[in-house]
């Protein structure tokens, strides 16, 4: 990337904490109009979370926002970006991992739900909207698509229009006692004994 | 026959879920259309009596890839959908897009003072709409019919002056990288200074029908109660946080588009209730208005725009008149600027709370990747903990109390 330096005087107290608690396991820190990134690997980023969450002269208590990005020609393809924030001290970092084999339909990354409780939703959303699977989360579902939905729709290769699901993607057009294909449309199909799992009017 | 069998089956299901179910409670379902859920949100409470024991929201119901949309757009034309989110308050929303898109270009220095003044006095005004809003239908919810009449009154003398800033009432997209569409129009001090006046008054008047109502006091005290550290936990920010006593506000913290330059002070309540949360909101209309008074008292002559054509179009008589100017205008719309590639961060105090634009350029003409930290999401996360172990009819003032927009939910 452009307008790189490393080693930045921005956020050094946070860069040292993270090398002090992951030593070369901090990949890289990267200082971008005036934002400090620490880059680490996927398998250490809750030893780090917890680290920085109760460093006393830190403490990043307040997980603003969890997101992931999709770089298809890179291996490993995706970017997990943690933005947080501590309310005491007001000092800011972005966290990043990357994750995703050659070839890996769906990359493990490890939650952090168990470090700050907001992380639940956040995780859902790019649960939901990458096929991220974390770890450890407590109820990870999707959030934002519908239950029944096949793919995930920020992912790079999911084009904008013109996708062609398998008909019926969405199972409230299905005729009624319609067989559909296996893993679509479970949720929204009403057969006499109700959908497993579903809330049952009469009850 | 067949129908026999089928009861059969029907009878020895039911059975099933009863025994891995408690018998004295029962689950229901509320929204996605109901009418005091404020759009399409969807709660699955599970009562015991009248108290809610479990509380699961589902959201998604308005879920209109904004993120996605905005990955095939052009940087100028991406600020067209971030109105569409937090459909309450699209300036906020423009103002936190076009900050992200100046760090990104690394020009968040060059924008003129005129543009930097007006932009504050615009959201300050887009708070105080935003606010209204909540503040009628939350009194509406529960049950205090007139305050909604009223409070749309004064948010449509908001909307007047928007329209006469940008012609458009709700999408304004007014605010943009770089600067403001256009110049402020004449009038526009004049017609800001009437709402100014006329205001404080009005905002007694909610103070007179509600702060001191013993049913609202009923239906509001301790109701929805979120400690600080709750708060914190689930990401809340915006009058959730304040409301439970944390002084918390991205204008005070970290300052954008000259905040630290006004005079205004951060309401923060103590027991975290419903009602501190409403009392929160109310004086932050006063602050508001604070703010649009010293912004109109102090703004200055000039650009309203930077003076680079790379990024802003030329103005229309250039264009018509000067060779180099229309080349910059076809390529801007055309094409488009390419910031260098990078990503950042951008956090404003929107009048549900936090709101973050996270920008990835790769170099190119449109964003990478440009995702949204909408402070009603992270804040709806701790309705659960607000509601459990409630009555079921404060559900509802719950849900008005943390003033969630499903548009910026569900994005």
């Amino acid at each position: 990337m452009a307008d790189v330096d490393t080693d930045p005087a921005a956020n050094a107290p946070t860069v040292a904490l993270a090398r002090q608690v992951l030593g070369d396991d901090v990949l890289e820190v990267v200082e971008h109009r005036g934002e400090t990134t620490i880059v680490v690997p996927p398998a250490r980023i809750v030893e780090l979370a917890q680290a920085l969450r109760d460093a006393p002269d830190l403490r990043y208590d307040f997980l603003a926002d969890i997101t992931a990005v999709d770089w298809p020609d890179r291996v490993p393809r995706y970017d997990v970006v943690y933005h947080l924030l501590s309310i005491p001290t007001r000092a800011v970092v972005r966290l990043k991992v990357r994750a995703g084999d050659e070839g890996e339909e769906q990359p493990h990354v490890p939650s952090v739900t168990s470090v700050w409780p907001a992380a639940n939703w956040y995780e859902r959303e790019v649960f939901d909207l990458f096929g991220i699977i974390f770890d450890g989360h407590p109820d990870l579902r999707r959030i934002l698509m519908p239950e029944d939905w096949t793919s995930h729709p920020l992912r790079k290769d999911y084009p904008l229009t013109g996708f062609t699901l398998p008909e019926p993607h969405w199972g409230g057009q299905v005729p009624f006692g319609e067989p559909l294909p296996p893993g679509i449309g479970q949720q929204t199909l009403r057969t006499p004994g109700g959908v497993p799992g579903d809330i049952d009017p009469e009850k | 026959m067949q129908l026999d069998e089928q009861r059969t089956l029907e009878t020895e299901s039911s059975v099933q879920i009863d025994a891995t179910r408690r018998e004295d409670t029962m689950t229901i379902n509320m929204g996605p259309q109901h009418p005091s859920t404020h759009g399409v949100l969807r709660l699955i409470l599970t009562l015991e009596g009248e108290t809610v024991v479990k509380a699961i929201p589902e959201i998604g119901y308005l879920h209109t890839g904004i993120e996605k949309t905005a990955e095939a757009k052009s940087y100028f034309q991406a600020l067209v959908v971030t109105d569409r989110m937090d459909y309450l308050a699209p300036l906020s929303n423009n103002l936190g897009y076009s900050l992200a898109v100046e760090k990104l270009l690394g020009i968040t220095d060059a924008i003129p003072p005129k543009a930097q003044v007006a932009r504050v006095a615009l959201v300050e005004l887009q708070r105080i709409a935003s606010h209204l809003v909540w503040l009628g239908t939350h009194a509406l919810d529960l049950g205090a019919q007139s305050v909604f009449l009223y409070a749309f009154r004064e948010r449509e003398m908001i909307l007047d002056i928007f329209e006469l800033c940008s012609g458009v009432r709700l999408m304004t997209s007014y605010i943009m990288p770089g600067g403001l569409q256009a110049d402020l129009p004449a009038g526009f001090d004049a017609k800001v200074r009437d709402f100014i006046k006329i205001f404080p008054a009005r905002l007694r008047e909610y103070h007179d029908l509600l702060t001191n109502n013993r049913l609202w006091i009923n239906r509001t005290k301790g109701i929805g109660p979120l400690t600080a550290e709750q708060a914190i936990a689930f990401g809340a920010s915006g009058p959730v946080l304040r409301g439970s006593g944390v002084a918390w506000d991205v204008r005070k913290m970290f300052p954008y588009s000259g905040y630290e330059t006004y005079d205004f002070d951060i309401p923060v309540g103590t027991n975290g209730d419903t009602y501190d949360r409403y009392l929160v909101r109310m004086l932050e209309m006063d602050q508001s208005l604070r703010i649009v008074q010293q912004a109109l008292d102090r703004m200055p002559e000039g650009r309203w725009q930077v003076d680079d054509p790379k990024i802003v179009p030329p103005p229309k008589w250039q264009i018509a008149t000067n060779m180099e100017s229309l080349i910059h205008h076809f390529k801007l719309f055309t094409e488009g600027y390419r910031p260098p590639a990078g990503e950042v961060y951008q956090r404003i105090e929107s009048p549900k709370g936090e709101l973050g634009f996270y920008l990835v350029s790769d170099g190119s003409a449109r964003p990478y990747r440009m995702h949204v930290r909408g402070a009603s999401f992270a804040n709806l996360q701790a309705l659960p903990t607000m509601i459990e172990g409630q009555l079921l009819s404060d559900v509802v003032a719950s849900i008005g109390s943390i003033d969630i927009v499903l548009g910026e939910v569900d994005r």
